[in-house]
């Protein structure tokens, strides 16, 4: 709490006019701010307090107010509150003020809000549409309340204009939105001369559902399943952040048992993507013999999560208020046993790795995300830990059983790929230790809390989770009789996307694949 | 050099160590597997995916690791629909995807199949009937076989697979003691 007034105060000093913080529930400090005051305090916090732009996005405040709300969430410091400035728009005013020249990660999320709210950042330098291909038909804003969630979509002709770079010799590549393996579908723009790669333009929202709508069709305890479904390789991690945001709306308190299992399921996650990861960025360099013994682990431990839950993804373990499935002691033992093996059989695999020189020579000094470069687009996650970002949400905003369970984050400063290869090699001994902790320390109790409070309209929360590829956020407001009014959910893979742009340049175009593939992001998460 | 044989003579062999199938394929494959037939025993497949949420790509990613090994039934994954006598559908087909969707379709020469794998594929799943959404697979191109499922098992892809590339009428491989290793 001290942190809190101490923000305050330092804001305060700065921005004598700024009102009174409307609320400070949960680590959070929201201002209500006028539009002329927004681009001092958002670069305030920026550069100066060294705040990172964690979240923008928009509410319709109908039918409870009549006006539009703009929410900016700035994390500051690793271990600091979050500060959320909110804006509002009443009446006809389609413009607010872009923050974007200043603060360089509002870009993505600014363009978000004019897709889907018809609001128009003004001084964004980037105003083409972002989710809504240009097919959509003029006037299509999806999350405005009164757009019906089911509507059909017409279509209009339309064009989309990449970015050029024009010069002699310079033609441009482009990739997708199908791909040649098994992966989702996403367009690249490659503008080369020769080899090296002049620029990249990623386009994305192919995979767009709507998932952010289907939300508010929803009473808050029934949406678990969507949100589980945001992302199929991290379903934990998107279940736990949505889970964690409806419990604070709810006031419940999850048993501390089931707070560990908690855990024990997201590292389960973070193992098998970690594993799967390792093997395929040797394989995108031709090394197939690690990428079958990682495929291999990979499998054992798919098959490990559906002995234990039922489901290889882990789908239906968590429930509100805790989780579903409970492990015997005997099982526990059982599961450490078993994560030992893999961790030695992969400690084996991994001396054979580092000792090859000339997968080494392919990784070192590729796709080189610079520290500088990351922290201005407020990259997060496994991407952001191998360029130097010092941020980890178990360690820096415990939840689950994470309070108990000091975790090591690992941190390496090159940005390259081998940088990224090694953060997910260190955090596979991590999470397997951390594991053996959870079967030492596990406490007997309830899996589930009980509650029976309806949630106050417009009550809000914001909870953070970090997923395998970072930290994924969730905001829930309570709408009325029980149903969803809002639901953002931030991917990781949203944020990051961009910074990828950065890390190709100057790279040849065979080396892209594998840059794309040691950062791995979600498409699914960032089209939602 | 002795690390990595030493490392494989310890690991063995991993292959078919998945428990056998215990739910038998549906009877609605008749007609599908007619139209399989010119392909012989092999079946080249290219995975489209139009809106999934990726747990079904990992689950056909996972039918190449060492455990499935889908080559040695004589499935092969192929990186282009020119290359491919079936295409494999995840996902609702988004209002973004439908016409990449009627594209990839057109590429890939005839005779084809089209497999719809996954709920999502198959009735749109928990998107069912969202603005972003134009349906499931059936409604933009015809479905041969539909594999349900969310994601389904690597398994079950397996089996329906299997019985497609089976030579003739009556003829069941899954009976052949060294298919399964």
């Amino acid at each position: 709490m001290s942190d809190d007034a101490l923000i305050d105060e330092q804001l305060r000093a700065a921005f004598p006019t700024l009102p009174p913080a409307s609320s400070s529930r949960a680590g959070v400090i929201q201002y209500r701010v006028a539009p002329a005051q927004l681009l001092a305090l958002a670069s305030c916090l920026h550069r100066k307090l060294q705040g990172r732009l964690a979240l923008l996005f928009a509410l319709d405040g109908r039918p409870i107010a009549d006006r539009y709300e703009i929410q900016y969430l700035f994390g500051l410091g690793s271990r600091g509150p979050w500060v959320l400035l909110t804006l509002e728009r009443t009446g006809g005013d389609r413009l607010f003020p872009s923050i974007t020249p200043s603060v360089h990660a509002a870009q993505w999320y600014e363009r978000e809000v004019r897709d889907q709210y018809g609001l128009i950042p003004h001084g964004h330098p980037d105003l083409r549409r972002l989710v809504r291909h240009e097919h959509w038909p003029k006037g299509t804003h999806p999350l405005k309340k009164d757009f019906s969630w089911d509507r059909e979509l017409e279509r209009q002709p339309g064009e989309y204009r990449f970015r050029h770079v024009e010069g002699e010799g310079v033609f441009e590549v482009p990739v997708g939105p199908i791909h040649a393996g098994i992966i989702e579908p996403g367009h690249f723009r490659f503008s080369v001369a020769g080899e090296p790669i002049m620029q990249l333009e990623v386009r994305h929202f192919w995979k767009h559902r709507g998932i952010e709508k289907l939300f508010e069709q929803q009473p808050l305890a029934a949406a678990l399943p969507l949100s589980e479904r945001i992302s199929g390789d991290t379903t934990v991690g998107h279940g736990l952040a949505y889970c964690q945001a409806i419990e604070t709306v709810m006031h419940m308190t999850v048993p501390r048992r089931a707070r560990y299992l908690r855990s024990l399921f997201l590292e389960l996650e973070r193992l098998h993507n970690h594993l799967g990861d390792v093997g395929a960025i040797c394989n995108d360099t031709a090394y197939v013999l690690a990428h079958a013994h990682c495929a291999r682990m990979k499998e054992q431990l798919m098959q490990l999560n559906d002995r234990l839950t039922g489901s290889r993804f882990l789908r239906g373990a968590l429930c509100l208020g805790g989780v579903v499935h409970d492990l015997a002691p005997r099982r526990m033992e059982e599961v450490v046993d078993e994560l030992n093996r893999i961790e030695q059989d992969f400690s084996e695999l991994e001396a054979i790795i580092l000792a090859n020189a000339s997968l080494t020579d392919r990784l070192e000094t590729t796709g080189v995300l610079a520290e500088r470069i990351a922290w201005d687009h407020g990259v997060i996650g496994v991407v952001g830990r191998a360029s130097g970002l010092d941020q980890d949400v178990r360690r820096d905003r415990p939840f689950a059983a994470y309070d108990e369970l000091p975790v090591k984050v690992t941190l390496y400063r090159y940005g390259d790929v081998r940088a990224r290869l090694r953060v997910r090699i260190d955090e596979i001994h991590e999470s397997v230790r951390l594991i053996r902790e959870i079967a030492r320390l596990i406490p007997p109790g309830g899996l589930v809390a009980e509650s029976s409070d309806l949630p106050t309209v417009g009550d809000w929360a914001v909870s953070a989770v970090e997923g395998w590829r970072g930290e994924i956020l969730c905001f829930v407001m309570a709408g009325e009789q029980g149903r969803i009014h809002r639901c953002k959910v931030r991917d990781p893979s949203f944020v990051n996307w961009p910074a990828i742009q950065w890390a190709v340049t100057g790279n040849i175009l065979p080396d892209f694949p594998l840059i794309n593939k040691s950062f791995n992001l979600s498409y699914a998460g960032n089209d939602l | 050099m002795f690390r990595i044989l030493k490392k494989s003579l310890k690991t063995g062999i991993v292959t078919g160590r998945h428990s056998a199938p215990t739910e038998s394929a549906d009877g609605g494959l008749r007609e599908a597997r007619q139209k399989a037939e010119p392909f012989r025993r092999s079946l080249t497949i290219r995975e489209v995916d139009t809106g999934s949420c990726n747990a079904c790509e990992m689950e056909m990613n996972a039918l190449t690791n060492p455990v499935y090994d889908i080559e040695r039934f004589g499935i092969h994954i192929a990186a282009s629909p020119r290359h491919a006598d079936a295409l494999v559908v995840t996902g609702p087909v988004t209002v973004n995807m439908e016409r990449a969707l009627k594209v990839v379709y057109r590429q890939t020469p005839d005779p084809k199949l089209v497999i719809a794998l996954g709920d999502c594929a198959i009735n749109c799943g928990l998107f069912k009937g969202s603005y972003a959404v134009t349906g499931p697979v059936e409604r933009h191109v015809p479905v041969d076989v539909r594999i349900p499922g969310c994601p389904p098992r690597p398994e079950a892809i397996i089996e329906v697979l299997q019985d497609l590339r089976r030579r003739r009428q009556g003829e069941d491989f899954r009976n052949c003691p060294d298919e399964h290793g």
